[in-house]
């Protein structure tokens, strides 16, 4: 046993102090955005102390034994797909979704949880020396494994969770390398049913284009046949899907099409979170005076909106050290991917790093009017007991990967 | 194989993806903070869209024949929004609004955890005077305006303080249960119908989106008001409350303690529920003046309390009704089952009779409401069982009424005095049990339900004040409420229904109260106090053959109830059974609402 070895050949502390720094800034944030506040005044003080319990469990995750991993995979996905169902059940409707399980005074999203397990039960698959995702089957059974828990969601429904769910998939499939006709089969369904949000017209260029695809990759009638049927069912399907969704992200959708189309309900908070950034200039308005922020203009704002908040009182150089620090935090991650042990934690570290990406992307691309505004919040730095605990198990699952990568060399 | 991309790529494609998605980002919040900064910033700090909240018109009350009991009327508020207001002006302001000194800066230091963009009330209800000095020295009043808010307003002589109830300013904890709804400042129900109904009373607020400076200050109005959500006003409620019977109540308990309580038998419809004595409304419908809640505090008589509803005492005589239904139904008597009365009855002590009534059946012994009749009768029952009777009229428990002020009183069982006096306890108590006195406490609204039980044989509804609501169309729904059914044979009723009728028709101990062409059925009781002189009770329905009405009187402290509490019930039957006896016609339009919702009351 070697005992001397520099703390840096164990412990990522790049990683570790760009996460804590996120949330710094994020507990600077919610204390503006919450300070004037009637009902929400105590969220500095509970996300403190959120953040306490989510280093206890961090260093804990850290230190266990990395094959556990591996063992927990299966009961932790079957787990997650019971606790997706009971929630459909017994869950507390908040803001629209019944996502929410109470126990006692403590409660959490299972969606949370089934990002990780699904994490671990599509790497474990893929991992295996059998699979082999030039076989058609293989690649609907990891779709299958995948898409269950999407399902679930939906029903609540949650769109957001959905979302990174999505990318999770294809980070996975991609980093295990399916082949192009492979991600062209995975990716089309999903192309096809946005574009026919937006209208015939674009549902059949989205068709047009996939018979393009198939008769590229030549591959024999009846499968070229049946993905071609499969294209065009999810393009109709995608009004059922569409119709499950709750009125507010239907709405936000709409207005995501047409920005102009409602200026006061779901587009209200597209507008003022802009000018809430946008009036924040380079240096920002300073600490506790972004007008938009301590005015209560966006609601919610500690929550899905908290880059707001820094964009207004912390300006250009706020932002962009809050997306320099996700940078450093991405990077760093896809870089130890590849020096993982073996393709089980490399691919746990890619589906870990695609959770941390998609929100990311979605969450600062609404705040910035990019993309629409679906309810997700930001890692480390929303407010939030529940989403810093699985952020930070997450975070303590990747450095547990790295510190077994370097005692094995 | 496939084409593919090799690990290698694999790894640049995903840096690629990131450092695309960062490069947009940092491109974007370039464009929008650097770039197109100065414009945000005008928007930001000129003409950001604000909504402002616009408090719903609260729902009215209205009698069983739609006559206005209490209203909405337009009344200033003077309001201070913290952020803009300057404390040097308290005194001058205390002043001018004739509020307490000191009351400002108490009011900002209450408040002090919200938001100081949120304007507070200093005063509602404020005096034209006032609104005119303010008006003139607008400019050296920063963060000081007022508007016109909605207070309360009782139009008719009907007081019903205890029924209507009234609202106060939410407090912090409610507002932290609450919190979709209100904002600090609003009002809330806080007794009475005003609380239970609050959610239907309050309608939906409204929205005006106006333009606001970074200062909060109101430039316009966005789009010229084309997108404000207008406030829904709230339900209408209609009352079973009959408003000339409460008044004639009132005005017959005026000066003393008590309460009278008067129930449709069919329907439990509370067409009286008044107390004495009564507090004014009027004083609560804005910030109540301190010396007015004084002198209520310190009123020994208590005026806010509900004694309809929440004083509990011995039923008296009138529980002898009960003892005779329990014994009938039981079997232990028959109707023709004598017991002899010597003028008093010996166990362990002497228990007196006023008077030596000699051989009677139960029906005489209700007439003449003999004691020592029922002295005996209670041994023959047994206590366990005379209180599953009780429970079965209503008595010692709460009843359901719609509105949060009650009390459930007591009935005793052996459990309870084995718990008291031990398990030997002494059986003596039994025996004034038997005549409504001791450890036995019932309310007049039991009182009057368990007379409006009696009087429709045992089959009667939850009694309610409120029977239903209009909508904006003016159209009425009905509330539905829950079926009561005693589960007692017709011939129970018959039997001391009869000995009601005597007590005011035959040789009873109500016959002063007798009216030759309406048969009224009664039965009189006196409450033992300790602390002072008796209460007067008297409960009754009429027409004998026809139910319609039944009424419970409580008079505190006056003596005998045949004297002081019968003429009160007579004079609220003879009211209400003679206006609808003579000329039908004119009253067929306006209860052409309640005979709807009767009928769909015995529908279900």
């Amino acid at each position: 046993m070697r005992i001397n070895y520099e703390l840096n050949d164990r412990f990522d502390l790049t990683i570790f102090l760009s996460a804590s720094l996120l949330v710094i800034i994020g507990l600077f944030a919610i204390y503006s955005s919450t300070q004037n506040t009637i009902t929400q005044k105590g969220n500095f003080d509970k996300q403190l102390i959120s953040w306490g319990i989510s280093l206890f469990v961090f260093f804990f995750i850290f230190a266990l034994p990395t094959k556990l991993l591996k063992l927990t995979a299966v009961p932790a996905y079957v787990l997650s797909i019971l606790l997706l169902l009971v929630v459909l059940v017994i869950g507390r409707r908040i803001g629209g979704a019944r996502s929410w399980i109470a126990l006692g005074g403590f409660s959490f999203q299972p969606a949370e949880f089934a990002k990780l397990a699904t994490i671990l039960f599509l790497s474990h698959f893929l991992s295996r020396s059998e699979t082999d995702l030039d076989n058609l089957k293989d690649i609907f059974i990891a779709l299958a494994i995948g898409m269950t828990p999407i399902a679930l969601i939906m029903l609540e429904p949650d769109l957001g969770s959905s979302f990174v769910f999505i990318g999770v998939i294809l980070a996975l499939l991609f980093w295990k390398g399916i082949s192009l006709f492979g991600l062209a089969v995975v990716l089309s369904p999903g192309i096809v049913a946005v574009a026919s949000l937006f209208g015939p017209i674009y549902f059949a260029v989205a068709i047009g284009l996939v018979i393009v695809i198939l008769f590229y990759f030549k591959k024999d009638i009846i499968l070229s046949g049946s993905i071609l049927a499969l294209n065009i069912a999810s393009g109709f399907f995608v009004d059922n899907i569409y119709n499950i969704l709750s009125p507010h992200q239907q709405r936000r959708i709409q207005t995501f099409i047409d920005p102009n189309a409602d200026p006061l309900g779901s587009g209200y908070n597209a507008i003022q979170a802009k000018v809430a950034i946008g009036s924040g200039g380079f240096f920002g308005k300073g600490f506790l005076h972004g007008n938009q922020t301590q005015l209560q203009f966006i609601p919610e704002q500690w929550t899905d909106f908290i880059f707001c908040v820094i964009g207004e009182e912390f300006g250009f150089i706020g932002s962009i050290f809050v997306i320099i620090l996700f940078l450093i935090l991405f990077l760093r991650i896809l870089r130890l991917a590849s020096f993982a042990k073996n393709e089980f934690l490399s691919l746990v570290i890619i589906g870990i790093l695609a959770v941390f990406f998609v929100h990311f992307l979605v969450n600062i691309g609404m705040a910035i009017g990019i993309l629409p505004v679906i309810g997700i919040p930001l890692p480390f730095v929303s407010y939030g007991g529940s989403s810093l605990l699985i952020n930070m198990a997450l975070l303590g699952i990747i450095l547990n990967i790295y510190r077994s990568s370097k005692e094995s060399t | 194989m496939s084409a593919r991309f090799s690990p290698f790529d694999r790894k640049k494609i995903f840096y690629g993806i990131i450092l695309a998605v960062v490069s947009v980002y940092i491109f974007k919040l370039f464009q929008m903070q650097i770039l197109a900064h100065a414009q945000f910033d005008a928007k930001s700090s000129d003409n950001s869209i604000k909504a402002i909240e616009q408090i719903a018109l609260r729902g009215v009350f209205y009698d069983r024949n739609l006559q206005l009991l209490v209203e909405n009327t337009p009344a200033y508020t003077v309001r201070i929004t913290p952020a803009d207001y300057d404390t040097t002006l308290n005194r001058k302001i205390e002043t001018v609004l004739d509020l307490e000194s000191g009351f400002i800066s108490n009011m900002l230091y209450k408040n002090r955890v919200y938001s100081k963009f949120i304007p507070l009330r200093a005063k509602r209800g404020s005096d034209f005077s006032a609104i005119a000095w303010i008006e003139e020295n607008k400019e050296h009043l920063p963060g000081v305006d007022y508007v016109i808010e909605m207070q309360r307003g009782y139009p008719d002589s009907v007081m019903g303080a205890h029924v209507f109830g009234y609202s106060k300013e939410i407090s912090p904890q409610q507002l932290k249960k609450e919190e979709q709804y209100y904002q600090p400042g609003d009002l809330i129900g806080s007794i009475g119908l005003e609380k239970k109904y609050e959610k239907d009373l309050r309608g939906e607020k409204g929205y005006d989106y106006i333009l606001v400076d970074s200062r909060r200050r109101e430039v316009g109005k966005y789009k010229n008001g084309l997108n404000d959500v207008p406030s829904q006003k709230g339900k209408d409620l209609v009352l079973s409350l009959d408003g000339e019977l409460q008044r004639i109540a009132e005005v017959e308990l005026n000066g003393r303690a008590g309460a009278v309580v008067a129930i449709e038998p069919a329907t439990g419809e509370v067409m009286v529920l008044a107390s004495s004595p009564q507090f004014d409304l009027n004083q609560f419908s804005y910030v109540t003046p301190r010396d007015y809640l004084r002198q209520l505090l310190n009123d020994p008589l208590k005026p806010q309390y509900n004694r309809a509803t929440m004083s509990a005492h011995p039923p008296g005589s009138t529980f002898k009704l009960l003892c005779a239904i329990a014994a009938l139904d039981l079997g232990v008597i028959t109707p023709s089952t004598t017991l002899f009365c010597g003028g008093s009855f010996n166990y362990g002590r002497s228990f007196k009779c006023h008077g030596s009534h000699g051989s009677l059946n139960v029906i005489q012994a209700i007439e003449k409401s003999c004691n020592v009749f029922f002295y005996q009768l209670i041994f023959k029952i047994g206590l366990d069982n005379l209180k599953s009777y009780a429970t079965r009229f209503g008595f010692g428990k709460k009843l359901g009424i719609d509105i949060n002020e009650e009390m459930r009183g007591l009935i005793p069982n052996s459990a309870y005095y084995e718990k008291i006096y031990g398990k030997n306890w002494p059986q003596g108590i039994l025996v004034s049990l038997g005549i409504g006195q001791g450890e036995i406490n019932v309310t007049p609204l039991q009182l009057a339900n368990y007379c409006a039980l009696i009087a429709n044989n045992g089959k009667s509804f939850v009694p309610h004040l409120v029977k239903g609501y209009l909508d904006e169309n003016k159209k009425f729904h009905s509330y539905k409420y829950k079926q009561v059914n005693v589960g007692i044979k017709q011939s129970v009723f018959d039997v001391v229904k009869e000995g009601m009728f005597l007590v005011v028709n035959g040789a009873g101990t109500a016959t002063h109260v007798r009216i030759n062409d309406i048969q009224i059925a009664g039965k009189t009781g006196t409450a033992q106090n300790p602390h002072g002189k008796d209460h007067a009770l008297f409960v009754a329905f009429a027409p004998y053959g026809n139910p319609k009405i039944a009424v419970a009187v409580l008079v505190e402290n006056v003596g005998f109830g045949a004297t002081w509490a019968a003429p009160i019930a007579k004079k609220i039957i003879e009211t209400y059974v003679r206006r609808s006896m003579p000329k039908k016609t004119e009253h067929v339009e306006k209860n052409k609402i309640e005979v709807q919702q009767g009928a769909e009351i015995f529908a279900d």
